[in-house]
């Protein structure tokens, strides 16, 4: 059984979202006997510029081959224009622009998708749906093709330019349940084969070091996020509302912000940045910290959420976040918050009230066990492949390609090109 | 700052300390319990009014600010609605403090020399937004009012664990089901699926099957066997089905007790769903053997009662089906006819075939029923 994953980005440089959560499944299906695991992804890793970084041409990345293609055009100034106009009504834009949208957020690769076309796998996996590389996969692609959408509830999901292409993808995979209802309920695609399949969690790493010495706060007590800090997940929020939480509860109680910086650090002397760390120094800090919190309101699937709980640590996330309110509800291993005055209580809950920290952090050890370990994962996921595979390319192919984007001013990260 | 009041945790060890809950559902009650405190406190704290009402109104629209629209509108309207009036009033006395002693003057400046012509712009704009909002306030209150009214008049779901014991032990009507279905082009979902067994029947049979209930417990099984089920009512899933996608319907289960303006729209849904030529198979205990063979619990719960076959089929014909004759099965309910041995054997036997006539007959019917091109 050949499987080809389509993605955007692809490597080990890329941290977080759902291109990782490409390269881990790939990764642990390419040792399966009787499957090949191929990926096609683009030149670029960065998904604002898209500007083309990586060689061309094909290496093998933790045991799978990849094939890199140039994308077309770094992205353009003119998207963020048209992102604004189209973002206030998307389900209004007209067809044109919603496919102009989805090309000009790129990246648009036209030797990548010859390659699709071209492709003689049993099954093309498209990961996740927002790229252009994913609606022209789509397009293309001779053999069936499972989406893994990673979508939650944001303007360009209701674009029309999606509603047309889904209808030739032959099936679904899952983070949640949220995510199925809600692709459901915009797309009304309920008859596809679907399943709800999340990720795995690997066994704890770490060196059994003290986090709170990693972090330089001694034996102080502290909350912690674990993630790319990004204004965009919640993080400056989460800081004021720490800050503020200071304010009126003076103590030891500090907050570790781990992870890659995107936007400017929050800066708050109770406060500790990280930047990024590696991986036994993420379980050290997780396994220390009193309680995991998650504030981004746009989660697909969340898995530090998973990985606190396989350490015991409760979690605490943001209400309106309907992938780890999942996680939570299902479990009983998280409480939530959908204001400071709730973020308020909860944390001084969590914090001085070990029977229920301890109550909730195995609820979720046990909940993650059952259901989001990696052998058990793939079991499911092959099946799942090996079942599409059988049922053929059902779907509506639309061959229609995207075009690539020209003339326009280009953007970088510090501005106009 | 007073500690919100705590949980008593589900159980409790032989020292009094706290024991964790046992099982899933022990955690997920014991995380209502801790939710509803939490809760009750913060409810609490909003009245005490120890935190600025400005300072929180701030603080709350910074966590909106990340928010997905659709749930700020759903859960959060009358908040929501604070921060529009909030929000409606616009502010001109722009701030001129500066960090060069020149930079106050020249805002000043331009403050004083444009004021009256903001002052004119602003207050349309102010009057605009409070017009608006006063509409808002009519609209969110006119919502509240329906949903109250709408409430007041719904009668409650059966419970799913209540509903499961009503339904027919028996499944002399699956392999008529299997052979109605075979064959169809398109997919093949079982409303009420169950454990999945007649999915499974299908797909063995080579029919691309899947199935929903509204039951997660119940479909435990057909997922660890890999069979493609989810746990929905079959109203909602076929919601969010596009038209004509499926080439089969089989209802169970639920459509004996559904009300009548769910049992229409059922009705719309099969024959907008499915494809011309699809096929619909509905299973159901007769209203008879319903009444005198259902569990109390479910007569008296339930929200709606089986139809007799002839209104089903009614119903059908009327959306473009083409209904067979039905079937009848189930348990043998008719009383024994005794022997000529027995006193007046005649006349009691007259009287057996009138009530097995009259009061007993089949415990169970299926139609089947084609969506004509």
């Amino acid at each position: 059984m050949k499987l080809t994953f389509v993605t955007p980005r692809y490597g080990t440089a890329v941290i977080g979202g759902a291109e990782t959560a490409a390269r881990m499944l790939a990764e642990r299906v390419a040792p399966r006997p009787g499957w090949e695991v191929e990926v096609l992804t683009s030149c670029a890793l960065d998904h604002l510029t898209w500007e083309n970084t990586e060689v061309a041409g094909t290496s093998v990345v933790g045991g799978v081959t990849v094939h890199r293609f140039p994308t077309a055009s770094r992205r353009l100034l003119e998207y963020f224009e048209l992102d604004g106009r189209l973002r206030v009504a998307p389900s209004a834009a007209t067809l044109a622009d919603a496919r102009r949208w989805v090309a000009l957020n790129g990246p648009v690769c036209p030797d990548l998708v010859d390659a699709v076309a071209g492709s003689d796998a049993d099954v093309v996996a498209c990961y996740p749906y927002l790229f252009a590389t994913t609606v022209d996969a789509i397009a293309v692609s001779p053999a069936p093709v499972v989406l893994h959408p990673a979508a939650h509830d944001e303007p360009a999901l209701y674009l029309p330019a999606f509603q047309r292409s889904f209808r030739g993808v032959d099936a679904f995979v899952y983070h949640t349940r949220a995510e199925r209802q809600l692709m459901e309920h915009v797309f009304r695609l309920g008859d596809r084969p679907q399943v709800v399949l999340g990720l795995g969690v690997d066994e704890p790493a770490g060196t059994g070091r003290p986090g709170g010495e990693l972090l330089g706060l001694g034996s102080r007590r502290y909350l912690c996020y674990l993630g790319r800090v990004d204004e965009h997940k919640g993080c400056q929020m989460l800081a004021d509302f720490f800050a503020r939480y200071k304010e009126r509860h003076p103590g030891d109680l500090a907050l570790a912000f781990v992870g890659p910086v995107s936007d400017r650090a929050p800066d708050h002397p109770d406060i500790v940045v990280t930047g990024t760390v590696d991986e036994d120094d993420k379980w050290d800090i997780l396994a220390g910290a009193e309680v995991m919190v998650t504030p981004s309101a746009y989660e697909s699937f969340s898995l530090v959420v998973l990985e606190a709980w396989t350490l015991g640590v409760p979690v605490l996330v943001n209400a309106t976040c309907a992938a780890t309110m999942e996680h939570c509800r299902r479990s009983g291993g998280g409480l939530w918050f959908d204001s400071y005055r709730s973020f308020e209580a909860t944390v001084e809950r969590l914090t001085g009230d070990p029977d229920v920290a301890t109550s909730l952090g195995e609820a979720g050890r046990r909940y993650t066990e059952r259901h989001f370990r990696w052998p058990a994962i793939v079991d499911r996921y092959t099946a799942f492949l090996e079942g599409v595979a059988a049922r053929g390319r059902g779907a509506v192919l639309s061959a229609a390609r995207l075009e690539a984007p020209r003339g326009g001013e280009a953007y970088t990260r510090e501005g106009a090109a | 700052m007073p500690t919100p009041p705590a949980a008593t945790p589900p159980e409790t060890a032989a020292d009094g300390s706290a024991a964790p809950p046992q099982g899933a559902a022990d955690g997920v009650d014991y995380l209502d319990q801790v939710m509803a405190e939490i809760d009750a406190e913060v409810r609490r704290r909003r009245a005490s009014g120890d935190l600025p009402a400005g300072l929180e109104r701030e603080l709350d629209e910074l966590f909106l600010e990340f928010s997905p629209v659709g749930l700020q509108g759903r859960a959060r309207l009358r908040e929501t609605l604070a921060l529009v009036d909030g929000a409606a009033y616009v502010d001109i006395a722009v701030p001129v403090a500066s960090e060069k002693p020149i930079g106050t003057y020249v805002k000043r400046l331009l403050r004083t020399g444009l004021g009256w012509y903001l002052r004119y712009i602003v207050d349309q704009v102010v009057k605009f937004a409070w017009a608006v909002s006063r509409m808002l306030h009519v609209v969110v209150d006119h919502v509240e009012e329906l949903e109250a009214a709408v409430e007041s008049t719904r009668s409650p779901d059966l419970p799913v664990e209540v509903a499961r014991t009503g339904e027919p032990a028996t499944d002399w009507w699956r392999p008529v089901a299997i052979e109605a279905l075979a064959g169809v082009a398109g997919r093949v979902v079982h409303g009420d699926c169950g454990d999945g067994s007649l999915v499974a029947a299908l797909v063995a049979a080579g029919v691309d099957a899947y199935g929903v209930d509204p039951s997660e417990p119940a479909l435990a099984a057909a997922l660890d066997d890999g069979l493609d089920v989810r746990a929905e009512p079959v109203l909602d899933h076929l919601e969010v089905v596009a038209d004509e996608a499926l080439g089969g319907l089989v209802l169970s289960g639920s459509v004996q007790w559904l009300r009548p303006n769910e049992r229409q729209r059922l009705v719309d849904l099969a024959a907008s769903r499915l494809t011309p030529g699809g096929v619909l198979v509905l299973h159901s205990a007769t209203p008879a053997s319903w009444a005198a063979g259902a569990p109390t619990l479910v007569r008296d719960l339930a929200p709606g009662r089986p139809l007799h076959a002839g209104t089903w089929a009614f119903l059908l014909a009327g959306r473009g089906f083409s209904v067979a004759a039905p079937l009848t099965g189930g348990p043998d309910r008719t009383l024994a006819r005794v022997g000529a041995s027995t006193p007046d054997a005649d006349t009691v036997n007259a009287a057996i075939d009138a009530i097995n006539e009259l009061l007993l007959g089949p415990g169970a019917y299926l139609l089947v029923a084609t969506r004509e091109r």
